[in-house]
Parts: structure tokens; sequence; C-alpha cells
């Protein structure tokens, strides 16, 4: 219909034209020059520091992926990320599942737990866990009262229990998108398939998950990408031997004053991330055509 | 010698390589009804926001009493206007609604109140002051849409299509309000539409535009009986179009052959200069006579159907050339019984009162 | 017959089973530790020998924990009011102009919510160790902001792409000047979406612990960085309590705005 209202007073003898800034362009102008100034220029420097200091060249990365230290990161962070998401994945399809064709009053009881649990404070979250994994904690008391182990597990400071308060972090970030997913299937697809003579495996098998795989891909990408860089909650279930990437940047620069490899260490897992959503784009630009 | 109450001149505009409307220029006396009439795409509309000031011209200007409008942003021209798709503002009741422009110019809260009361008694909805436009009808809400656009006296009034969202019933309903108010008002009010009908009803002149230009002005009666080009014959009134030929050509008018050889002398022409290509001859349904005998003026065709209209018969028809042909005879009129499909009959007409058109 | 759940037969039993455990799963350890808040134990022993306030005694009687909330507070405010009014802004830009390289524009304006906070975090220590403005307020808010925004962009860029422009237009025409009619039209109208675009970064800003860890100094600490440093230490039971706080909050926010939906449905 219309193209923009002239902002000022900008009549003019007819062929008027509007002076560059109007209108639009500078609307967006403040929120533009706060993520110019404040997020790629320093994300920038960053890496720009990770090729100067202490010396030019690419002295950092070579120490990254040469010492066995960091190499040790690097696999802890990738084996956490790939575990989180594959139990993610798995014990989240059923519930999706569920949540997609349960009747309205017990979904919407569910969809509220999971809302909750996902909007609850990340501390608050993962000192529960703290609480519940420590040598003492309820977890394994019961686990000794009921017989199943002699003597308490190592349950926390440990890939285990970074596992663990990661799964409980992530499972809302898959159960929800995919139970979306589920939801736009149609019902009647299935229903023709069991008329065709397909078993409840083969109808799973053959129709529900395929037609659910995109949901599923999303997903477990979004959550393996989250997890990569994770902070937090591996930093307080983590211990020494378990460290991932984040809380590396992080002792890196704060603990260390090691700018230079800590800046590598960032624009590793920086590329790593963005390459994954470059790859997610390209794989979701495939499938709308087919 | 008075200058004209608003005066357009010369607008065009292009957007990159594709010109929307050029060459729009006319005058417009205050208090006059003016309607923009044509087809989706000709250009009425963006001359009327070129008017409101939501696109500029990259040519040329407008006077409003001999002040130039394109000089001031959209909201100093103080011009009503009423848009098809009633744009009340959703979170205020009538009565705020129609106070808006009064408290945007910061007039005293008893002139606001007076003055809104007024505005819904014009348009007949002064008890319905509290209420919330959703709540509303299509009908009243574009009559709200009215007491808003009129409640600070703007000089021009703009119109677009603001009764194409409405069923016909209610189309009608409207058309007799807005005829009423302007004549209460007296604003000079610019109307845009693509049903001639409406046009003819409600205008005091038309401007029929197509693909960008302005064809004619005119009244009503002056567009219908002295089409000036093929297209606003088309547009205003039915019309039956059939493929001439040029014996010759004095003062204007034409010797012309039709069909398989019947010829008509006296016929006016327009369009290009006389006596080059094929033109268009133009017969109003209603100006034709059946007879079963040949009269002075007429060609032979054969009727295929005959339409029951209520007040009148609509017989469809071909020439000897399989060029339809439709024409318009009064119920009570006697040859109507005696008609049947198939039959070959004479269609009479008066030469001067058809046109012919070289465009 | 998969997405029947009445004709599920024995899959149905597999799928209550699975969804019960993970409902549980999600839920316990909040109720767990609101539990724990208040019993007696210090090694947070459950069940606990007996039921006490003192932890929230503790928690309420140390100015420390009353500053850092107050700080989380004050930070989170001065966020929401940038974030709602700039991507305001921002959405009337994007939802309306028409120039080169709007929707890469519109995606850069997103992206801090989907790369990994650390990076943006160490990214900005450095900066602002340069500039000065580490562990200062305007670092803070800067910080919080960029994450903030793409949550308030999002939201105000949908409401925007229902609101019908021609109302705008149409209060031009009476005599409002553009900005004039935004504020008194538009904004009343998408007010629902200004809401939401409060809360999600009201919450963004006011949980937030990676970037309050490396934008924070020893005087100034927001109550997430307070809960992580006591974190490092051990594991006392007023964290709990601080936590069973933040639950309920949390809750109440969320449910509000679904609230102030419904009603104005209703309306």
């Amino acid at each position: 219909m219309v193209s923009s209202i002239s902002t000022g007073g900008t009549g003019g003898q007819g062929a008027a034209k509007r002076p560059f800034l109007s209108g639009p362009v500078s609307c967006i102008a403040p929120a533009l020059v706060l993520i110019a100034l404040f997020f790629i220029v320093p994300v920038l420097m960053l890496l720009v520091r990770s090729v100067l200091e202490p010396a030019p060249g690419l002295e950092n990365y070579a120490i990254l992926f040469g010492s066995t230290t960091y190499l040790r990161v690097f696999s802890n962070t990738f084996l956490v990320a790939t575990l989180v998401t594959v139990v993610s994945v798995v014990v989240g399809f059923p519930v999706a599942w569920a949540l997609a064709i349960l009747p309205r009053r017990w979904a919407v009881f569910l969809l509220a737990a999971i809302v909750l649990s996902m909007w609850t404070n990340l501390l608050a979250r993962t000192y529960a866990w703290m609480v519940l994994l420590q040598r003492t904690g309820l977890i394994n008391k019961i686990l000794v009262n009921l017989g199943i182990v002699d003597s308490p597990l190592a349950l926390v400071n440990n890939i285990t229990g970074v596992t663990v308060g990661m799964v409980y972090i992530m499972l809302p970030f898959i159960i929800l998108p995919l139970m979306g997913v589920i939801s736009s299937i149609d019902a009647s697809i299935l229903r023709a398939a069991s008329l065709c003579g397909a078993n409840r495996w083969q109808s799973f098998t053959r129709v529900l998950l395929p037609l659910s795989l995109p949901g599923i891909a999303a997903g477990a990408l979004m959550i393996f990408v989250m997890s990569l860089g994770y902070f937090v909650t591996p930093a307080l279930l983590g211990g020494a031997s378990s460290m991932m990437l984040a809380e590396l940047i992080a002792q890196l620069v704060q603990s260390l004053v090691k700018w230079g490899l800590g800046g590598a260490a960032a624009f590793v897992l920086l590329v790593v991330t963005l390459g994954l959503y470059f790859l997610q784009l390209r794989y979701l630009k495939v499938d709308k055509r087919s | 010698m008075t200058r004209p109450f608003l005066s357009i001149q010369g607008i065009r505009k292009d957007y990159g390589d594709f010109t929307a409307i050029r060459d729009v220029t006319l005058d417009i006396a205050r208090g006059e009804f003016m309607t923009f009439l044509g087809p989706s795409g000709s250009g009425k509309s963006t001359t009327l926001y070129i008017l409101a000031g939501f696109q500029d011209p990259t040519e040329g200007d407008v006077l409003l009493d001999g002040e130039s409008l394109l000089r001031m942003p959209s909201h100093k021209r103080n011009i009503g206007m009423v848009f098809q798709r009633y744009t009340l503002f959703p979170h205020l009741s009538v009565g705020e609604n129609v106070a808006f422009p009064l408290r945007v110019r910061r007039c005293a809260k008893s002139e606001i109140e007076d003055r809104v009361h007024a505005a819904l008694r014009l348009v007949h909805l002064e008890d319905l002051a509290g209420r919330k436009p959703a709540l509303m009808s299509g009908g009243q809400q574009q009559r709200v849409a009215l007491a808003r656009a009129l409640v600070y006296d703007p000089p021009l009034l703009l119109m677009d299509e603001p009764l194409s969202a409405l069923d016909k019933k209610l189309r009608e309903e409207l058309q007799f309000e807005i005829r009423r108010i302007h004549q209460e008002t007296g604003v000079t009010i610019l109307y845009v539409t693509h049903d001639q009908e409406e046009a003819l009803r409600l205008s005091d002149r038309i401007s029929v535009f197509s693909q960008g230009r302005i064809e004619q002005i005119g009244t009503g009666r002056e567009l219908y009986a002295e089409p000036a080009t093929r297209f606003v014959a088309g547009f205003i009134g039915d019309s039956n179009f059939l493929a001439a030929d040029i014996l010759s050509v004095a003062e204007n008018k034409a010797k012309l052959s039709i069909c398989d050889g019947i010829v008509i002398d006296g016929v006016p022409v327009q369009g290009r200069p006389a006596g080059t290509g094929r033109p268009t001859l133009l017969l109003r349904p209603e100006r034709i006579s059946l007879s079963h005998a040949r009269e002075a003026c007429g060609m032979p065709v054969t009727i295929r159907d005959l339409t029951f209209l209520g007040n009148m018969v609509e017989v469809s028809s071909v020439t000897d050339r399989d060029e339809p042909v439709k024409i318009r005879i009064p119920f009570g009129n006697r040859i109507v019984s005696e008609l049947a499909s198939g039959d070959r009959v004479w269609a009479n007409f008066d030469p001067g009162s058809l046109h012919a058109f070289q465009d | 017959m998969l997405l029947d759940f009445n004709r599920l037969g024995g899959v149905r039993y597999f799928l209550v089973i699975v969804t019960g455990l993970v409902l549980l799963f999600l839920i316990l350890p909040i109720v767990f530790i609101a539990a724990l808040s208040f019993g007696s134990s210090q090694w947070l022993i459950f069940p606990p020998p007996s039921w006490t306030l003192k932890w929230y005694a503790e928690l309420f009687s140390d100015p420390r924990w009353l500053y850092t909330a107050l700080t989380s507070l004050k930070i989170a405010v001065i966020v929401t009011v940038l974030s709602v009014v700039l991507g305001f802004l921002a959405s009337l830009g994007l939802n309306r102009g028409e120039f080169a390289g709007r929707e890469q524009i519109r995606a850069l304006f997103l992206t801090p919510m989907i790369l990994p906070v650390i990076v943006l975090a160490v990214a900005l220590y450095a900066l602002f160790l340069k500039l000065g403005l580490a562990g200062t307020t305007a670092g803070f808010v800067i910080a919080h902001l960029l994450v903030a925004l793409p949550f308030s962009i999002i939201s105000i860029s949908g409401a925007l792409d229902g609101f019908d422009k021609s109302i705008e237009d149409a209060a031009i025409l009476c005599g409002a000047s553009p900005w004039e009619a935004r504020l008194k039209v538009t904004v009343p109208s998408i007010r629902h979406g200004l809401f939401t675009a409060a809360v999600f970064s009201f919450l963004a800003s006011w949980d937030e612990v990676v970037l309050a860890i490396f934008m924070s100094s020893p005087t100034l600490q927001t109550l997430p960085v307070k809960i992580w440093t006591t974190l490092r230490q051990d594991l006392t039971p007023v964290v709990a309590a601080v936590s069973t706080i933040l639950v309920a909050l949390t809750a109440v926010l969320i449910f509000t705005p679904l609230v102030f939906r419904k009603r104005q449905k209703d309306d």
C-alpha cells in the first residue's frame, strides 16, 4: 500500500528527496551502534589478540592443539556435548511425543512443569544437583540403603555430574520444539500406515521417526552447540579432570591472564559454533526443497 | 479571476523505471464532490496518497487555496481522510477516537466535548460515544471514521474506497449518508472508487483514470453522453463495441461501414486524426430499438437470448459478423413479447448518438 | 495410529511412564531444594532432622545478600527500560525500512542470543578493561543489554507485524506528528508485545550469570554472582533459601503475562 511517511518537513517542490538518515534507518541506528561497538568490535579485538599476544603469529593455536592438557579439555567438551545430546534426544523424544498427543488437561500441566523448569534460575537448578549428587547426598544414600552399591559413588566433580546436570538443563530445549514438530504431523498419515498393514514398530521406524527427523536434528544441533559453550553447570558440577572449553577460557583470562591463549580458545569455540549453525542453515535449506 | 480552490498541477510519480502516474492536472472548486474513478492500478489511489502526504511526487505540485500543499508534512496539512479499512484506534472509545484530532491540536476541554458531540450527531451516532470500535459493525465504524475526519473542519476530505468493504445494502445507505453530509457541511471531497455507479450517484464531477493518466474529466452526464476515449466509453455505462471501417470524414463526422456493408453517415469521431486506422463504434444498449422491418438507420442481428431484469429486458444478439450486441428494452415495450431466440430482426439507432473512437 | 493417544495400546504405558519419570526428574530437584531450605541440617542431609527458618533469617540479616539483590534489581530495571526502547526503535526500523542488508542486520541483532556467552563475556571484559568500564554499572548494563535486546526485538517485531500501519497513518492525518502518532496510537496497540519484551529482558538480566561474573568487581556484584562465589566455596543451605525465593519469583513473573494476555483476549 503505502511507503514510509515523510517524517520531517521535507515536502519540497514535488521532487522531494528524503535526507539519507531519516526514518527507518535512524531508528535502527542506536541498537546497531550498540551491537557494532560492544559486540562486533570486542570479538574481533579478541581474535586479533590471539594472534598478536604474546608475539605475532599462530603460536597460541599451536599450543592449544599441541598440549595434551588442552587437548583433553577439547575432548571432554566434545564428549560431554555428545553424551548430553544423545541422552536428551533419547529421553526427550517420548516426552515430546506424549505432549503432542496427550489429552489437553494433562498436556497443559506437563507443559507448565517444563516451562517452569526452564525458566528457573540456572544456579538454583545446578545447586540442586550439586547437593543431590554429593557423596552424602540423597542419591548415594538411596543407592547404598537399597544395597545397589556398597559405597557411595563419585557422582559429582566429574563427567557424570556434568552430564546429568546438563541433561537437566537441556531437556526442555529438545522437548518443546520437538513437540511442535510432532503436533504438526497429520495423524491420518499414521492411521493410513496402519491400514496399509504396518505394525506399530514399522509405523514408528518408517513413518513417525523420519517425519520427526528435521525437528530432532534441529533440536540436537541446538543442544550440542549450547553444550559446547556452556560455562556455569560444567564449572560447578565438574572437576579439574573434566574441565570444559568455557571454563578453560575463563581460567586463561581471569586467573592466568593469558589473553592470547584465551582469545585463541574463544575463537576456536566461536568458529565451531558458527560452523555448526552454518551447516544447519545449509541442511535446512536442502530439507525445504525436498 | 478566481483561482481554483484545489489545483493539482502536472503530477508525476515514478518508481524507478516504472511510471505510476503522469500528467495528472485538474482544478477542483471549493465545496465540490470530485471522484477519481478507474480500475485497480490506474493511479487514482496513488494521486490521493500524494495529496495526503504518504508519497512524494516525482514532479508537479498541489496548491490548496494558493499554498503549496507538498511543502508541508502530512500532519500539518489539515486534511481529513477516510480509508477503506476503517483504521479506528482500537484502544480508544468512539468518543475518544473522534476527540483525538482535537486533543492533538490542544483544544480546550469544553470545546472538544461540544465538537465531538456535533460530529457524532452529524453521522447519527451520538449515543455510541462510549463504545469500543471492535464492538461495532463495519458501517458504524466507517461513520465514526467520517466523524473523526470532519471534527476539525478540514477544508478537504479524502476518501479512499471507503465503502468497498461493506455489503451492497449498507453501501447504498452510506452513499446516501455521504451525500447528505456533503450537502450539510459543504466540505470539498475527493473520492476514490472503482465502482462507476457509486461515482455517478455521489459526484459533482468525475475524473476517469486509466493506466496512470486521466482520460477525461466531466460530470456523469458528460462522460456518458460524450466519452472522449474508448476506455471512458466502456467504463461508464454499458456499451457495445463494433469494428468499423472509415469511408470518409467531413468536419469530425465520419461515414463508416460496419458489419457486412451497412453504411452509417454522420458519426462523431474522437481520437487520432480521422482517416487512418480501424476505429471502434460505440452503441449504447438502451439507445437501440428493435423492429421486424428495416428503418432509417440500422443493422440486422440474430437474437440469442432474452433475459428478464425486472423493469427491462436484456436481449443478447449477434451481428452478421458474429459480434455480440446487447440491447435493453423497457419491459412495457410491445415488441418484447414478439421476440424469440433465433429470430432475425433489425437493430435501429440514430447515428448522431453514436461515437467512433480511433484509439 | 501412533498419534492417537487412545489407540496406542502397550506403547501408551511406555510413553506415560517415561513422561512421568521425566516430569519427576524435572520437578523434584526444585522441590527438593525448597524443602532443604527449611531443613536444619547444615550439610543438607535429607530428610532433615528438623525444620527451621534460620537459613532465611541468615539470608535476610546479611546485608551483602540484600545489597547484591538490590544491585541485580537496579541493573535489571535499567536494562529492561533500555531494551524495550531500543528494541522498539530497532523493530520499527526493521519492519518498515526497505534498505539493503535488512535481513542481515536483523540476523545480526539476534546473534548475541545464539553465540556462546563466554566468548562475549571475555571479549567485553577485555574491552572494558581498556575503557575503564570493568566493574562499573554502565558496563554491566551494556553487557546485559546485548543479550536482552534479541528477546525484545523478537517480541516487539512480532507485535508490529500484526499491527495495521494505516491506523498510525490515520493518526498522522488527524494532526499528530509521526512520533506523536507512534506514542499515542502504535505503542498502546502493541502493548502486549512491549510487556512481553519487558518481562523477557528483565529475566535475561536478572538471571544472567556468565557476563555478570566478568563484569563484577568486589564492590559491584549481582545476586547470581554472589551465589556463584558462595557455591565455589561451600554448599551452605542459605543458597537453598535464595534459590527457593528465586523460583517463586520466576513462577510469578512467568504466569503474570499469561494472565494478562488472557484478560486482553477477553476484552
